[in-house]
């Protein structure tokens, strides 16, 4: 049984997008990983980071 | 005689308009869907029925699940735009189209300066709106079957009785084809804040599981964002005959294809004219009201003979028929745009590409997980897993003991009990 694909997740902080990035990247069937900012919350700048599997935009 | 046989011939494509209403549920959800089919495998997803008040901005609430929304999709090849929530009128349009002729925000954005051009456009109108252009689609179509044609256009019908062939087949060409659009990330922030300041109003959609007795299912719902849409305002079709004519014509009656015949009537031309004069009038009062154009005056343009369009003869052989259908303005026939789950607290989701998750192209799992940060075990664990074969031997672990879910979630997600175990068992026990 594989393991499930990695979930979207919403409200990373800047500092910490690209090691969500880099465990989403362990799965190899992750293409493309789109990072959408959200706002900034405390000063701090957040992201949705969302995996996909097949290009997005087309 | 001739023009006895032409009313007679004229009188059967009216009448298909009549057919057509009388469809079954059955056969008018069929048209939908052929019709959805042909523009969707233009990677378009389709409008049905065609429809001028579609446009960037505008925000669907749709409840049908992911999963339920593909079934729909396939089984309809549309998807039913089911409520209208709010129109966004972000502003971006003179950005995005920087340089681009009559393009402003506010009140003028598109498409208001090309539905209705003032008098200081004298080449107005859409004719400078961004150019689209749509391959040819092909389709049969029987009589046998009630004239249960594939094109949400008068044309096809009315080009059947007048070749009076019992099947053809036919193209369709989709003619001054338009588009417009704001970019997905315009949208992304004007979704966003809308969210934001309708959070409560959100709550009522927050997802909800079903009961373990099962009388309550689990719901979830969507905002659909429109940032595409495609137009056309005029459409070709073809017809050619399968079969010569209809059986049993009359002795004496000249068949309909030698009243059209360019090659042996000589009078064709006129014969061309007195078509065209009744398909240009064959209409009720009540849709002459109803599609009188904003400023139309009694000497503007043919009515119609559906609503919003006008049907032209042009060309017509022994076996084939050409009509040219003309929208009094264009319509919309698709678009392209976003699904937003909503979360709980009304909290909207990251997007999805509703054509990417109708095609099965969409985000490698639909649920958005909230970032918990990384806590002690996450920082013992990131490390680790960098080591040898030590992602292979958390992927077994996880097989086994945490449902499946992925490294990634583990990492950062709600799963601090999970990730202890981690540690307990697979870092520190050997």
């Amino acid at each position: 049984m594989a393991l499930q694909p990695p979930s979207p997740q919403s409200n990373v902080p800047r500092n910490d997008v690209s090691n969500v990035v880099d465990a989403m990247l362990l799965d190899s069937a992750v293409k493309w990983i789109g990072i959408v900012y959200e706002e900034k919350v405390g000063g701090v700048d957040r992201f949705t980071v969302t995996p996909y599997v097949v290009d997005p935009t087309t | 005689m001739m023009s006895r046989a032409l009313i007679f011939l004229l009188a059967m494509g009216m009448l298909s308009g009549c057919a057509t209403q009388k469809m079954s549920g059955d056969q008018l959800a069929r048209v939908a869907k052929d019709w959805s089919l042909s523009i969707r495998a233009s990677q378009v997803i389709p409008v049905y029925p065609l429809t001028e008040d579609l446009q960037p901005g505008d925000v669907f609430l749709v409840q049908t699940p992911v999963e339920e929304q593909v079934k729909v999709y396939l089984a309809k090849g549309f998807l039913p735009l089911e409520n209208l929530l709010t129109r966004l009128s972000p502003a971006g349009y003179a950005r995005f189209y920087r340089g681009w002729p009559q393009i402003a925000d506010g009140d003028n954005a598109p498409p208001r300066p090309w539905q209705f051009p003032g008098s200081d456009s004298p080449d107005g109108g859409y004719s400078r709106a961004p150019l689209a252009a749509f391959p040819t689609y092909n389709f049969s179509v029987s009589r046998s079957e009630g004239l249960n044609v594939a094109i949400p256009v008068q044309g096809v019908p009315v080009g059947l009785n007048l070749l009076d062939s019992a099947s053809a087949n036919g193209t369709i060409t989709l003619k001054d084809a338009f588009t417009y659009a704001l970019p997905a990330r315009t949208m992304y922030d004007a979704i966003h804040q809308w969210c934001r300041d309708n959070a409560e109003y959100l709550t009522q959609y927050e997802p909800t599981e079903s009961s373990a007795d099962g009388k309550r299912t689990a719901n979830k719902f969507y905002l659909r964002v429109i940032n595409r849409v495609y137009l056309v305002k005029t459409v070709d079709v073809s017809l050619f005959s399968n079969r010569g004519f209809g059986a049993g014509g009359s002795a004496g009656v000249p068949q309909p294809v030698q009243l059209l015949n360019i090659a042996n009537a000589t009078e064709a031309a006129k014969q061309f004219a007195a078509v065209n004069d009744i398909l240009s009038n064959a209409i009720s009062p009540a849709t002459k009201n109803a599609t009188a154009p904003v400023g139309a005056t009694d000497d503007a343009a043919p009515l119609p003979v559906a609503v919003g369009g006008t049907v032209k003869l042009a060309m017509a052989t022994s076996r084939s028929v050409s009509l040219v259908e003309t929208f009094r303005r264009p319509l919309a026939i698709g678009y392209l745009a976003s699904d937003y789950a909503i979360e709980a607290r009304g909290k909207c989701a990251s997007p999805v590409p509703t054509l990417g998750v109708l095609e099965g192209h969409g985000a490698t799992a639909g649920k958005t997980i909230e970032y918990m940060g990384c806590d002690e075990n996450c920082a013992r664990i990131r490390p680790w897993i960098k080591q040898g074969t030590n992602p292979q031997k958390l992927q077994t672990w996880l097989e086994k003991n945490g449902g499946a879910i992925a490294i990634a979630d583990l990492l950062t997600g709600d799963y601090a009990g999970l990730r202890q175990r981690v540690v307990t068992e697979l870092i520190e026990a050997p």
